[in-house]
């Protein structure tokens, strides 16, 4: 799957999961602050995230220092995926 | 007991427009889905987690909460947010008990609605939630009636919620509860058919232990499970009798027909029995089948002797004369039956 294409499908997956009812993709920049003033994310939705990673793409962040860096925005979610499908 | 305030989010829009100035929403089939608002006054990052039923709850109890100081919070919800209790159970099976996250499980609790309530309005009161089944609203207003005579509370948040849930439709379907006929709403009563349709929505009331501008008096509540036709009858002579009311006192029954050939039988004995020259009224037609849709009778009587005009798509037998006292009598699948006495103040 292209990198761009992945984009678009984890803004989706993100939008599903957290329920961001006045959001679509589009709206989602690659480099915007998931849990900054534009989404007004909070803790549980940390975790629903990681919960995304797991049964989307079976990858389990097992250390929570992990997550403060991986769950920053599309970009570094995407590289984290990335890395470590191909580790698998 | 008295009520302060109420609101109420239903099949009808009796929320923000006058559900009494306009002509109700006739359905066809057998689920009547709940007209919801804007919920503009809850925070989007709240509403987005919310599951039907916490919405609706919320929806209808928040405006209440933020108008009225109340000692405690009593919701009475039958299935509280099935969906999500579902969509919870399933990620069990699906994900092999594996990561599983809260926003199901909280949603799906029944005391969420009451717990949400109080964490958004600060209220550190009383609070209690009653899974009765058909009787969660009948036990909601005898908990609100022994604290206000213990003088634990003097006003109080009391309301019901329950939302349709897919696969709780579909087992109550399977089980006859549910029409499997396509049926509109207005030729429900007495259509012949088992089955119910099935309702939601939320109700909620301020109800107060004295009279301070109410809107009307909550007289009394009684319920009884698995009765003869003579149980029942004796229970409501019961009722009356404690409250000083006879029989010529009720200036109209609201009947809980269903329009399910099942067991409405139990509306026409009671009536023929105890008031056979007292008009009747009809709301399922309206609302729909909830395991606590006498919330919404209480809520229509409420509206009814405080000068509402009455619909005429509920007027099961004309009324005479004006509406000051009115008996609400209703039952679940014919098991559990509860009584609402609402007066004019």
């Amino acid at each position: 799957m292209e990198v761009a294409e992945l984009k678009v499908k984890l803004k989706t997956q993100i939008i599903e999961y957290l329920n961001l009812l006045d959001f679509t993709p589009e709206d989602i920049d690659d480099e915007d602050q998931l849990f900054g003033p534009k989404f007004d994310l909070d803790s549980i939705d940390a975790l629903e995230l990681s919960v995304l990673l797991e049964r989307e793409y079976g990858i389990k962040m097992t250390d929570p220092a992990e997550g403060r860096k991986v769950l920053v925005t599309v970009n570094t979610m995407v590289d984290y995926i990335l890395a470590n499908k191909a580790e698998a | 007991m008295f009520i302060k305030d109420l609101s109420c989010i239903s099949p009808q829009k009796t929320f923000e427009d006058d559900f009494f100035g306009t002509e109700p929403i006739i359905y066809t089939g057998s689920q009547l889905k709940a007209v919801e608002p804007s919920y503009a006054d809850i925070p989007r990052s709240q509403l987005r987690r919310m599951g039907k039923s916490n919405r609706m709850a919320t929806g209808a109890g928040m405006p209440l909460l933020q108008k009225h100081k109340t000692d405690g919070i009593i919701i009475g919800t039958t299935d509280g947010g099935m969906e999500d209790c579902h969509r919870f159970l399933n990620q069990i099976i699906q994900y092999e008990e594996g990561t599983l996250t809260p926003t199901n499980f909280v949603q799906g609790s029944p005391s969420s609605p009451a717990g949400g309530l109080a964490l958004m309005s600060a209220n550190s009161g009383y609070n209690n939630t009653h899974s009765n089944k058909g009787l969660s609203f009948e036990n909601c207003l005898m908990d609100a009636d022994l604290l206000f005579i213990e003088g634990r509370a003097k006003s109080l948040l009391v309301g019901c919620v329950e939302e349709i849930s897919q696969a709780q439709y579909r087992i109550e379907t399977l089980a006859g509860f549910i029409k499997k006929d396509e049926i509109t709403s207005d030729k429900l009563i007495g259509c012949g058919t088992p089955g119910a349709i099935n309702g939601e929505g939320a109700t909620m009331f301020v109800l107060e232990s004295e009279n301070d501008n109410a809107l009307a008096e909550l007289v009394d509540a009684d319920m009884i499970s698995y009765p003869t036709a003579d149980d029942l009858v004796a229970k409501a002579k019961l009722l009356l009798e404690r409250n000083g009311l006879a029989v010529s006192d009720i200036d109209a029954l609201m009947l809980g027909y269903s329009g399910d050939s099942n067991s409405d039988h139990w509306y026409d004995v009671f009536a023929e029995q105890l008031f056979p020259e007292t008009g009747i009224l009809s709301f399922k037609n309206l609302f729909g089948e909830t395991p606590s849709a006498s919330a919404f009778a209480t809520w229509f009587a409420a509206n009814l002797v405080n000068g509402k005009s009455v619909p005429s798509q509920a007027v099961h037998k004309p009324i005479s004369g004006e509406l000051k006292t009115i008996l609400i009598y209703n039952h679940y699948q014919g098991n559990q039956h509860g009584f609402v006495v609402v007066r004019a103040v």
